[in-house]
């Protein structure tokens, strides 16, 4: 018989076919494999399974769960942000301890004009060098930890627990990982959402995945939350207050996702909330080689080489602009004070929406973009050493308010996503609708946000 | 402004009116011949409609259905005529086979797509056919066929109604109207007629649903009243008339005496006895890839504190399900053996 008579047999059999045969087909596999299973495995008295029964009661009880959840999140993110401020200044140093020897030794050859030398040294290696030791250290704790419980079989149980409230909102339960992936990194965040099977509740949690802070992000808000809450506390409760800031801006960030997600499912996303099925697989012991090497192949080196990859250029766009002078300024100073109007009506200013552009390829650099153009450095550099320096330069130096570090705060939380991340947005949806759809909505969110508070502040005579 | 910079402005407008494909021109052109084409479509799919209920159309039902004036029906008449889809004896207007034949196109690709907002992108039930309604025209031949193949050759539309096969011929209508059905004893719903919407959000609202066992309790002129075991349904008979029902087939009685895995308690094993047929597609298939085959021993494990979702133990897996989708998976109590 030709192929095209098996077809052609084929599709005037199917009409016969009854509608369950599907189901028929599953089943008589099962019955299969079950029977070959029965041959193959002893099943015994099952300890193990007891244990795991027990542990999954305590997870996921009423009591017990979410504060269980809440310490393990805790835990992580405190581990990350202290472990990485160590790691941070040893990495930095080290990098630009080369740049110094690389600039030393281009200014020594005599012949290579000092343009050059700044363009290479103080723009494209520097930019790479602050992205590396800023995003680097918070990712290598970070993703390691994060792999050790999704190894462990604990984030499931997460998804399970949260499942009710993501239900309300139109998404799938899974987008909770997903969330907590996106601490670590948005763009991981989004690549994480593979796991959700359903094609519109993964938009959502695609969409979503900016109002999550990442690792990125927290340099900024620990910096505000700082020098600006946590000044006006005793110093023994200053670590404390500023990391409560911080819990209280990125439990901010979950609200947004909810309220987003429930918006999204019921304007572009229309849609009925869909099948969840979920396998809680039983725990295991991690597997200490697959956690490294998921965590810092799959996960560290993957979102840090893309990262570098757009980190470099901004790194000379930023000297660029901070080395061609106009008047007695220079271009970064004269477009910041363009922008100002603007930023001020929305509670900002000028040079923080200016950071913020260039600080689109990776928003590690928007703090030192920030000093640079405070300080009129030609390059990027850290603030002054101490808390009360830092606030003297914004506040009496460039006319900071609170206003200005809680909308920065919630700028930083709720602006467009990373150029990292909306690559990775576009890679993985495949369509410049949906990038573009997440930069709209995240950008939009935030100037309504800072706009209302800015004017409610001013209404009050607060600011 | 200079002579100059007008000249250019004006030549630019020019080219932006009068470029092919993309000018505006062109783009209104093309937005009337599609436009043009979905109103004849619609057009064959009234008569269709008509003849499958054994009416002819009329140049004013046909007004009516299109929502169209009467001058602008003719012309799209007198087009149809000339490209020969349909003949008019007088004020009644039949399909020719060729008419027909695109007709039947239509309604499948109709609902197909109706198939496909529901079972893979999971749209809810009042919302498909108005968007079945923009998506109908826009699929060719092969691309339904395509369609067809990735859904698994559906026979049936979310509604009920027969899907055409693709060599073009249309299965029997199944179901009698709830208002002329007869016998007594329990039946299932085979159909709902998706308009007038009105009714059919009617139907909906009410609680019923496609495939839903029930059993008629009274029936008065005012009103006729079902229930399914445990709520009581009561419809006006003007609505009563977009349900078809027919009697049971054996599968529905072996689901009689089934309750849903969501109503399984907490202690109890369940043996699963069949997939609910409103669960079809990317559902379903999820549902057999976990293992929720006929026969499977189920049981449920682990609450979550709000009540929704609930874990069960299949075949040494434990897995998660929402409410809404336990309450599809059709299970018969079995004695523990402790």
């Amino acid at each position: 018989m030709e192929a095209n008579d098996i077809l052609a047999k084929a599709e005037s059999l199917r009409n016969n076919l009854s509608t369950g045969f599907r189901d028929e087909i599953v089943k008589s596999l099962y019955t299969e494999a079950e029977q070959i299973a029965r041959r193959a495995v002893k099943v015994g008295v099952n300890k193990k399974y007891d244990f795991d029964q027990k542990v999954d009661r305590l997870v996921t009880s009423p009591y017990a769960g979410l504060p269980i959840m809440l310490i393990l999140l805790g835990i992580i993110i405190w581990l990350t942000v202290s472990g990485a401020n160590v790691l941070s200044d040893t990495i930095a140093n080290l990098l630009f301890g080369i740049g110094d020897i690389g600039r030393n030794f281009f200014n020594s050859l005599g012949f290579i004009p000092w343009w050059i030398t700044g363009f290479i040294w103080d723009g494209v290696y520097l930019g790479l060098a602050w992205v590396i030791s800023v995003m680097l250290p918070p990712m290598m704790i970070f993703f390691p930890a994060f792999t050790f419980l999704e190894d462990l079989g604990y984030l499931p149980r997460v998804a399970f627990n949260l499942d009710w409230l993501f239900k309300k909102t139109g998404a799938h339960g899974k987008q909770s990982l997903t969330m907590a992936m996106g601490f670590g990194c948005n763009a991981a965040g989004v690549v994480a959402t593979r796991v959700i099977d359903s094609p519109r509740e993964r938009l959502i949690a695609i969409l979503t995945n900016n109002f999550v802070p990442c690792n990125g992000r927290f340099p900024t808000l620990i910096m505000l939350a700082t020098v600006f809450v946590a000044a006006s506390f005793p110093p023994a409760l200053t670590s404390f207050v500023a990391a409560g800031t911080v819990v209280g801006v990125v439990l901010i960030g979950v609200a947004f996702t909810f309220l987003a997600s429930w918006i999204l499912s019921r304007t572009v996303l229309k849609g009925e909330a869909s099948a969840f099925t979920l396998e809680l697989p039983p725990y295991r012991r991690p597997n200490i080689s697959r956690i490294l090497y998921t965590s810092i192949i799959d996960r560290t080196i993957f979102v840090l080489w893309r990262a570098m990859q757009t980190a470099a250029p901004a790194g000379a766009i930023i000297w660029i602009l901070a080395n061609i002078p106009i008047g007695d300024s220079n271009l970064a100073r004269a477009i910041a004070d363009w922008l100002n109007p603007f930023g001020l009506m929305l509670g900002l200013d000028g040079v923080i929406l200016l950071a913020y552009i260039i600080a689109i390829p990776a928003n590690e650099i928007v703090v030192p973009t920030m000093m640079m153009v405070y300080l009129g450095a030609g390059m990027m550099i850290d603030g002054p050493s101490t808390n009360a320096a830092i606030f003297d330069l914004l506040v009496n130096g460039n006319g900071w308010t609170m206003l200005t570090a809680v909308n920065l705060m919630l700028f930083a939380l709720l602006h467009n996503p990373c150029a990292t991340t909306i690559i990775t947005i576009y890679k993985e949806t495949k369509s410049w609708k949906w990038a573009t759809l997440s930069v709209v909505m995240t950008l939009g969110a935030a100037f309504l946000v800072t706009f209302t508070t800015a004017s409610i502040a001013r209404l009050f005579g607060w600011a | 402004m200079t002579p100059l910079s007008w000249i250019i402005l004006v030549i630019a407008l020019l080219i932006a009116i009068f470029l092919p494909r993309v000018g505006g021109l062109a783009v209104y052109k093309s937005y009337r011949a599609s436009q043009e084409r979905e109103q004849v479509e619609d057009a064959l799919k009234h008569l269709f409609d008509r003849e499958q209920h054994g009416r002819l159309a009329s140049p004013e039902s046909l007004a009516g259905a299109l929502d169209l004036p009467r001058g602008r029906v003719t012309k799209i008449i007198e087009d149809m005529e000339t490209q020969g889809l349909l003949e008019s004896r007088g004020a009644q207007l039949r399909l020719t086979s060729q008419g027909e034949r695109l007709a039947l196109h239509i309604v499948r690709a109709h609902r197909l797509w109706e198939r496909y907002l529901t079972d893979e992108a999971r749209m809810p039930l009042e919302k498909i056919h108005s968007e079945a309604q923009r998506r109908e025209h826009s699929l060719t031949e092969a691309e339904l066929n395509d369609l067809d193949a990735a859904l698994g050759h559906p026979t049936r539309d979310p509604h009920g109604d027969p899907i055409p096969t693709r060599e073009g011929t249309l299965p029997k209508a199944e179901g009698t109207p709830l208002t002329a059905w007869q016998a007594e004893g329990p039946i299932r719903i085979v159909h709902l007629e998706d308009e007038p919407a009105l009714a059919f959000e009617q139907i909906l609202a009410a609680g019923l649903r496609l495939g839903q066992t029930i059993r008629i309790l009274d029936r008065s002129p005012k009103r006729i009243l079902l229930t399914d075991g445990e709520t009581e349904y009561r419809l006006a008979p003007a609505v009563a008339a977009n349900v078809s029902v027919a009697a049971l087939p054996a599968s529905e009685i072996e689901k009689a005496n089934a309750i849903s895995l969501a109503e399984l308690k907490d202690n109890q094993r369940g043996e699963i006895v069949i997939l609910d047929e409103a669960v079809q597609g990317f559902t379903r298939r999820r549902f057999l890839d976990l293992g929720l085959t006929p026969g499977t021993i189920i049981h449920p494990e682990l609450q979550n504190f709000f009540g929704d979702p609930r874990a069960y133990r299949v075949r040494g897996t434990l897995i998660a399900l929402r409410k809404d989708q336990a309450a599809q998976v059709w299970v018969k109590p079995v004695q523990v053996d402790t």
